[in-house]
């Protein structure tokens, strides 16, 4: 691309110039706006620079690609679906009901195997599908001033419908707490149970600053409905550490959440037995639950979309620059001559 | 086809309806407010109530419109509020049925009624629908001469005027009104209203900001342009004149003159206010006036004083003038004044040759003493300002078109939302909490409900699918182009005259990049207007040395070299331009045909109507001339040493010289016995008249056909020489006249005197009779010889006129001159050539000759008709053989105005049309200026192609008004066509960078920023519908509300203004050398619905990458600790991805980078950056439930981020570049392949040879520099006005209005007045 000092001796002049004398500079500087003779850069995309722009950027993306594309596998991931599985086969025909009945106990038992070494610590994810934590009516039902001030804070309107109980706040209010995710999970290999570190599962931003230190849980799961997880009315909410991760709600209808982190190693073909309550209900609107056990690269988890991207970024870009160099070769031609303009063809 | 119209039309009309009824009831508000306010006080309100009424329902007077208050108080008040222009919505019945298009939105300014004509027009129906009988109004207003007191009685308006358009209290409500005439504006606000109720998923202040931030602009701008105007008022009223006060002239404003003051102006001072001129210092009571800024014209105008009143000239006398003057009421009539000025009981009548009227200037008469008569706003010229039919450009048109089809995006894209939502709501989502007392919008129960409120929900979500800020950004960077590029262009500055170009609006910039059809003004246009004797034949000899330059143009053409010798000691003055020592100081008596020389001296110093005046001497004597040819004719004779001096109604005058001898002077005179005047028909002009010693002789001069006619036998031998030469001159593109006399016999002379004062006293016939008689004595002429007069071409003008039909630009010439002279100048510039094929239609036939010979006048009309039918068929006959093959001659179509005349009738129009728009140029003469603006229309709605109008006088205004763009020549004295003008030039030739330069760029620009825009914010606003299928169409906002509503105001907005002012694809110069390119502005490449398409279509793409790579990507965790995203760092993450890549298209478009698109580029992208820094971390107490607290450093913290930063919008362009490169590579736009020839060339437009530049000396750069220093405007603003005759032209035009401008000064002069105390309060 073509950079010229446009307008040369005026350019020229008026940079001499402005050294010498500041004042003159701005007005001739000014002179050259006005006249649209600015220095300006001039891309011509000719041949030569759609060549070697697309080798450039297929010459950092394959790299980066294959970069990101290995953090990626390097990732051992476990995901095990446990929502029909875990409802007895008496009542695989009406699952809502199952899930709905406080008196069935709702244990269930399932056994992963690993596959490969997963290096501590490696973390636990529930997974749901097709939960629209992003639908308006839920998102916008919480109340962030109540959460980091407790009830002190009146204004909850926002709240509704889970604003009030028997005529008393709750505390933590609105729909999203209340439909708190209540699954519980242990895992045991061999003889000993693996322990799990359910703390510093959330943000400390959201901890810190959102959640407040001296808000406990008030009338909270008291009314008719019971929607998802109790919480402990003893333990502020800024240590409630499930509530928090649960209030981040997620960007689409499936989505993972953290819910704690086992800091054992584990060898491949290991077999670890998982206990789980399935208490949460997303039967009612065909929703999946997912188990994933997941360790982390410097790129977080697996997820091959961004690897793969950057290399098909980069490869289409070497094959396009091959293309054009191959027609630029065969129908050599640097640049145009007058006889290719329209008007005289 | 027509279906689709037909719904469009459907459509638009609820549209219409709906916004304006809309906006009505808004304002009406308002408006009511304000009436209450008025009504508390009687007082007030009558007062007001009066002033409103003269202003907006033309009650013509104070007295009339007092006894109907007084009488109809109530009905008054009705009569008020409708008066009100924003009451109007009582009858948009009407109103809707005479707008169309979009125009519709802009109510038409007329019904303002500023308009004196339109006031009438309204007043009559207004008065019958409340049965209100109307009183008549005085006819006449008494005014009492230097007595004050007496005057103050009656109440005149004072003498200061005020053009703004706002005062302190209505800026306001006023200002907001004229922004919320905008379609997008209006929008705004309703979505705005709409995002306060509950059904919005955003704050209200994503769409309040930016609405609030385009108002603001739009208001300071506003505020800026009535604060000009309002300096520019200031100036003027503050103009010292010299006002009678205690017997002494004393210096006051010209705001604090009265009616009834004796003022004294002097020479070339402008007159203050109408005045009655009592006494002059000239003889006679006369003085000479110039009118140039009412009329144009620049020719002298006499006034004479009333002899009663010629001694009131010093300040003693005149303060004993007493007099009572009784005239007309003011009205806008400028050549008609009725009144009387009663005198020491003596009744003396006026005319208007006592009226001196504003905005004329005193010349040639050291001062003169007048009384006022009318004064400020009802003086006769601003009486006359109308508002000048504002213009808007094609693509904005078009821009409004696309609008609507966003509009109609937006209402689909809503309605698959509403009705997803009504699928999607059920109760089986239990944790939306839908069974226990769920609002309407999520009730299950009644999905119809849902989906309907969804759609508003959605409305509001989508919103910014309008580019609101689009409308401001253009009219902001239009602003700069038309005041810093064009205005401040020095390629188009005209040192001579020292004038730079001037864009008087800056509407119609990218309207000049699209220029299909010029039609061009003859006289001072593409000529000097300039006459100049250049050579002559005398005997047969061709005499001067002279280079015309057509002559220089063909030999250029042929590529020969033309030597011009210059000669030190050549006589040069106005008018003359002869150079041949063989006729110079007497050299002439030793030619060889002496006495044919002296033969044709003294014709040329006796033969002609021209008087002289000033001083008599050769150096100062001033000719004034019916035509410049006259005088160029009388200046040769006296350069020739036969000076005319002097003329008596008997005689003329003649001081000879080197006749006798060497250097000897004498003065003769010769009696002037019979003058036969020149007229089109006899095409030639005679004298009669006896010399000193006796002899008679007649002089004749005349067209060669005329006069060769007229010959006596014999001499053939001279006449071919002669002839010979006629055709030279004319190829060489002089006008030319033949020269001939005849010795009479005083018996022949004497019976033939008797017959032609007969004729002359006849009462029938005259004309005819006289012509025939002077067939009698015009006879057995004896050829002297013939003069070679040349029309000079403004400098540059073939070259132009070349490089704009290169240009693919079709000019036309339309000119008052005839067919002849017409076509001579056709081909000195270019426009035609001996290689076209002419189609000429004149009126001179003999068929039609005949016709007006019989004299019937149904009969002329019905043959003439006939005859021109038949000759347009046949031309388009001859025409189609040409259409079909490519190599055949190009098409040249002339015309004459009789013809034009019915060749305009609706049932000839579409074949006139066709004929000439296959014609390269077309030439009309003989066309009046009413028919100029018809041509000028029929091109512009029959063809729908741009048309641009280019003149300089005042016969040309309706032309420049009628067509998309009107140039006006500016620098010379007459002011009107620049006044009527959207641009104002000071050559022709600048019309070549105002085009190919100016427009072309402006165009392209436009194109580019509307694009971007259209681009920019599809893409946004799709990413959030994407986001609205995941959301189980619930209407959930993706982005944060400050994302939203600063997105188009602050993160995106800078660099688009950056690229709509230095976007440039090839230099100013190659510009020029490339005339073609500008065909592609022509073809409106730029702006099809196919660029849309593929606009649209990289957006829809980009939006995809955008939302689908940020959300698959983010689906594991992100970090190494495991911890997932929520929405709003997957929202912010995304939001980040589209400002830098948005931004970074627009890098992509551009042909030129200047470090302001970095500067603008990058700081968008670091304004974000900021913005979000700060932003995430605060923790606001007002918090929005969802809040973004520290999202952006919970992104940083995490390696994804870099590498999907870098990812993202690479692979989004990355089709983009494809697209460009593939584009440039197989399908190259011409200015593409012009900039790679010249992509090693620096750009320096000095380096470029090939035309005339304006290569300035430093002293032409210095008064450039000054020319370009804020300047105070000369008081010829606010004078404008359309000459009379041509309302009625203008009335069918008018329809739509748009506001002032401040360099606007047509629009400029509104009627506008002080609110003074009534006479009622008074009594």
């Amino acid at each position: 691309m073509e950079v010229d000092g446009a307008s040369t001796s005026n350019g020229g002049a008026s940079t001499s110039n402005g050294r010498a004398n500041g004042g003159r500079s701005r007005r001739t500087a000014f002179d050259l706006f006005k006249q649209q003779q600015l220095p300006a850069c001039k891309p011509v995309l000719t041949p030569v620079w759609v060549i070697t722009a697309f080798m450039l950027i297929g010459s950092i993306f394959i790299p980066l690609g294959l970069v990101t594309l290995h953090a990626s596998r390097s990732v051992v991931e476990i995901v095990y679906r446990y929502d029909a599985e875990c409802v007895p086969k008496a009542f695989r025909g009406n699952k809502v009901s199952y899930i709905k009945n406080g008196s069935i106990p709702k244990n269930c038992y399932r056994s992963l195997k690993v596959h490969k070494h997963m290096k501590a610590p490696i973390y636990i994810y529930y997974q749901l599908d097709n939960y629209y934590q992003n639908h308006r009516r839920y998102i916008k039902s919480r109340s962030d001033q109540q959460l980091l001030h407790g009830h002190a804070h009146y204004d909850t309107s926002s709240c509704q419908p889970e604003e009030y109980n028997n005529g008393l706040p709750i505390v933590p209010c609105g729909l999203i707490a209340w439909s708190l995710f209540n699954d519980t999970f242990t895992f045991i290999r061999g003889r000993a149970e693996l322990k799990v570190n359910r703390k510093n599962i959330a943000w400390e931003s959201d901890r810190d600053h959102k959640f407040g230190k001296k808000v406990y849980p008030i009338n909270f799961q008291n009314g008719t409905l019971i929607g998802g997880a109790k919480l402990d009315p003893d333990i502020p909410l800024h240590d409630q550490e499930d509530l928090i991760v649960w209030m981040r709600t997620s960007a689409l209808p499936s989505f993972r959440k953290l819910y704690g982190r086992i800091e054992e190693d584990l060898e491949a073909d290991d077999v670890v037995f998982v206990t789980l309550m399935n208490n949460y209900n997303t039967y009612s609107f065909g929703g999946k639950k997912k188990l994933v056990l997941s360790t982390t690269g410097w790129l977080g988890g697996k997820n091959d979309f961004l690897g793969a991207a950057c290399i098909f970024v980069g490869s289409s870009s070497i094959i396009l620059s091959i293309v054009f160099m191959l027609l630029h070769v065969k129908y050599r031609r640097n640049y145009r001559g007058t006889s290719y303009l329209s008007w005289n063809w | 086809m027509v279906i689709r119209k037909l719904n469009e039309e459907i459509m638009l009309y609820s549209l219409v309806f709906s916004f304006d009824f809309a906006l009505m009831c808004t304002l009406a508000a308002i408006g009511l407010g304000t009436l209450c306010f008025i009504v508390r006080t009687k007082k007030f309100f009558n007062l007001t109530a009066t002033k409103i009424e003269r202003k907006y329902c033309g009650f013509a007077t104070e007295e009339q419109s007092q006894k109907g208050k007084s009488d109809h108080l109530d009905v008054d008040f009705w009569n008020l509020i409708r008066c009100f222009p924003i009451f109007d919505f009582l009858d948009w019945r009407e109103k809707a049925k005479k707008m169309s298009g979009w125009d519709r939105f802009k109510p038409s300014r007329s019904r303002l009624g500023r308009n004196p004509t339109n006031m009438d027009q309204r007043t009559v129906p207004r008065t019958v629908t409340l049965g209100r009988v109307q009183p008549q109004a005085p006819s006449h207003r008494t005014i009492y001469c230097n007595d004050r007191d007496a005057n103050l009685v009656l109440r005149f308006k004072g003498n200061s005027i005020s053009t703004t358009k706002y005062n302190f209290f209505s800026f306001l409500p006023k200002g907001l009104y004229e922004q919320f005439r905008r379609v997008a504006n209006l929008y705004f606000l309703m979505v705005s209203i709409l995002s306060a109720t509950p059904y919005s998923p955003v704050h209200p202040i994503t769409n309040v900001v930016p609405l609030s931030l385009v108002l603001l602009v739009s208001l300071i701008k506003e505020a800026f342009e009535d604060w000009k105007r309002l300096q520019n008022d200031m100036t003027i009223n503050n103009t010292l004149v010299d006002v009678l006060q205690d017997q002494r002239w004393e210096c006051i404003p010209w705001k604090r003159l009265q009616v009834g003051d004796i003022v004294r102006v002097k020479q070339d001072g402008f007159f203050p206010a109408d005045l009655l001129l009592l006494a002059s210092t000239n003889p006679d009571g006369i003085c000479y006036v110039e009118t140039a800024n009412l009329d144009g014209e620049t020719n002298l105008k006499i006034r004479k004083a009333l002899e009663r009143t010629w001694d009131y000239l010093t300040s003693e006398k005149a303060f004993e003038f007493k007099g009572e003057v009784q005239c007309e009421q003011p009205n806008n009539s400028l050549y008609t004044f009725t009144g009387n000025l009663v005198m020491e009981n003596q009744t003396l009548p006026l005319s208007p040759n006592q009226l001196l009227l504003r905005g004329c200037s005193l010349k040639n008469t050291q001062y003169i003493v007048g009384a006022v008569i009318f004064t400020g706003h009802e003086t006769k010229v601003m009486m006359n300002s109308m508002n000048v039919p504002s213009k808007r450009s094609t693509l904005e048109r078009k821009l409004d078109k696309l609008i609507l089809a966003l509009f109609c995006t937006l209402f689909s894209m809503c309605l698959i939302g509403a009705i997803g939502s009504g699928v999607f709501i059920n109760k089986k989502y239990y944790f939306l909490g839908l069974d226990k007392g769920v609002e309407d919008q999520f009730n299950p129960n009644n999905r119809f409900l849902v989906a309907l409120l969804t759609m508003l929900t959605l409305l509001t979500l989508y919103s910014t699918i309008i580019p609101i800020s689009l409308y401001v950004s253009i009219e902001m960077i239009k602003f700069i182009q038309s005041t810093q590029f064009i205005n401040r262009d020095i390629n188009m500055y005209h040192a001579e005259t020292n004038t730079p170009a001037l864009a008087r609006t800056s509407n119609l910039n990218e309207e000049l990049g699209q220029v299909e059809y010029i039609f061009s003004d003859k006289t001072g246009t593409l000529t000097r207007n300039l006459m100049e004797f250049f050579k002559c034949s005398i005997g047969g000899e061709m005499y001067g040395t002279g280079i015309t330059e057509i002559e220089r143009g063909i030999a250029e053409q042929n590529g020969i070299k033309l030597q011009e010798q210059k000669l030190t000691n050549a006589v040069h003055e106005k008018g003359f331009n002869f150079v041949d020592e063989r006729l110079m100081r007497g050299a002439w008596r030793n030619e060889v045909n002496a006495d044919a020389c002296k033969e044709f001296f003294r014709c040329l110093a006796i033969c002609h109507t021209v008087l002289p005046e000033g001083d008599v001497s050769p150096e100062k004597i001033k000719y004034q001339a019916a035509s410049p040819d006259e005088a160029a004719l009388v200046i040769a004779a006296k350069n020739f040493g036969f000076f005319f001096y002097r003329r008596t109604p008997t005689a003329i005058y003649v001081r000879e010289s080197h006749v006798e001898r060497m250097g000897k002077v004498q003065d003769v005179s010769y009696e002037i016995l019979n003058v036969l005047e020149f007229n089109s028909t006899r095409k030639r002009q005679s004298v009669v008249c006896r010399y000193p010693d006796g002899r008679l002789v007649l002089y004749c001069k005349g067209a060669d056909t005329v006069i060769f006619e007229r010959l006596t036998v014999g001499n053939d031998n001279l006449r071919k020489v002669t002839r010979e030469h006629l055709e030279n001159f004319g190829a060489s593109g002089l006008r030319t006249l033949c020269l001939a006399y005849r010795d009479l016999v005083p018996d022949v002379y004497e019976s033939w005197n008797e017959k032609f004062i007969h004729a002359k006293s006849s009462l029938r016939d005259r004309e005819k009779k006289l012509d025939e008689v002077a067939e009698l004595i015009e006879k057995d002429l004896i050829l002297i010889g013939a003069t070679a007069i040349e029309d000079k071409l403004q400098e540059g003008v073939p070259n132009c006129i070349e490089t704009l039909s290169r240009a693919g630009i079709k000019i036309w010439v339309l000119t008052g001159d005839k067919i002849e002279t017409a076509i001579n100048i056709a081909y000195a510039c270019n426009l035609m050539n001996n290689e076209m094929k002419q189609f000429i239609i004149s009126s001179e036939t003999d068929a039609i000759r005949e016709v007006e010979e019989r004299g019937n006048q149904v009969e002329i009309a019905r043959s003439i008709k006939e005859e021109v039918k038949n000759k347009l068929k046949k031309c388009i006959d001859e025409a189609q053989q040409y259409f079909h093959n490519v190599s055949g001659p190009k098409l040249a179509l002339v015309i004459d105005g009789k013809c034009l005349m019915y060749a305009l009738d609706p049932s000839l129009r579409a074949m006139l049309l066709t004929l000439s728009l296959n014609c390269a140029s077309v030439v009309c003469c003989r066309v009046s200026p009413l028919q100029k603006a018809q041509v000028t229309s029929l091109v512009k709605k029959g063809a729908r192609k741009i048309t641009l109008s280019i003149g300089d006088g005042a016969n040309d205004v309706s032309m420049i008004q009628a067509a998309h763009i009107g140039v006006g020549i500016s620098g010379l004295e007459g002011m009107q066509a620049v006044m009527a003008s959207d641009f104002a030039i000071a050559q022709f030739r600048f019309l070549k960078d105002l085009l190919l330069v100016h427009g072309r760029w402006s165009y392209l620009r436009i194109c580019k920023v509307v694009m971007y825009f259209f681009y920019k914010n599809l893409t946004f606003t799709l990413t959030q519908f994407w986001f609205t299928f995941y959301t189980g169409f619930s209407g959930q906002r993706f982005y944060d509300d400050w994302f939203q509503s600063l997105f188009n105001v602050i993160f995106t907005s800078f660099p688009v203004i950056i690229l709509g002012l230095f976007e440039k694809d090839v230099s100013a110069a190659l510009s020029k050398r490339y005339p073609e390119l500008y065909k592609e502005g022509i073809r409106n490449a730029f702006f099809k619905w196919r660029v849309v398409a593929t606009w649209a279509f990289f957006a829809v793409y980009q939006s995809l990458v955008f939302y689908h790579f940020v959300n698959t990507s983010s689906y594991a965790a992100e970090s190494s600790s495991g911890k997932m995203f929520g929405l709003w760092d997957v929202s912010t993450m995304t939001f980040t991805c589209i400002v830098v890549t948005v931004n970074l298209r627009l890098l992509m478009m551009c042909n030129s980078i200047t470090r302001w698109h970095y500067i603008g580029v990058g700081g968008s992208i670091v304004a974000w950056f900021l913005f979000i820094f700060l932003y995430s971390g605060l923790m606001t107490k007002h918090d929005r439930q969802e809040n973004i607290y520290w999202a952006i450093y919970i992104l940083m913290s995490t390696a994804y981020f870099y590498v999907a930063l870098l990812l993202i919008p690479v692979a989004a362009l990355l089709v983009d570049f494809i697209y460009q490169g593939v584009q440039r590579w197989f399908f190259p736009y011409d200015y593409q392949i012009v900039q790679e020839i010249h992509r090693h060339e620096p750009e320096d437009s000095r380096t470029d040879l090939l035309e005339i530049e304006n290569n300035l000396t430093p002293e032409e750069a210095r008064s450039y520099a000054l020319s370009q220093l804020p300047r105070e405007l000369s008081k010829h603003t606010g004078f404008a006005f359309d000459s009379p005759g041509y309302e009625s032209f203008f009335a069918s035009q008018r329809g739509i209005f748009a506001p002032h401008k401040a360099w606007d000064v047509a629009k400029r002069a509104s009627m506008k007045s002080k609110p003074k105390v009534s006479k009622k309060e008074k009594h």
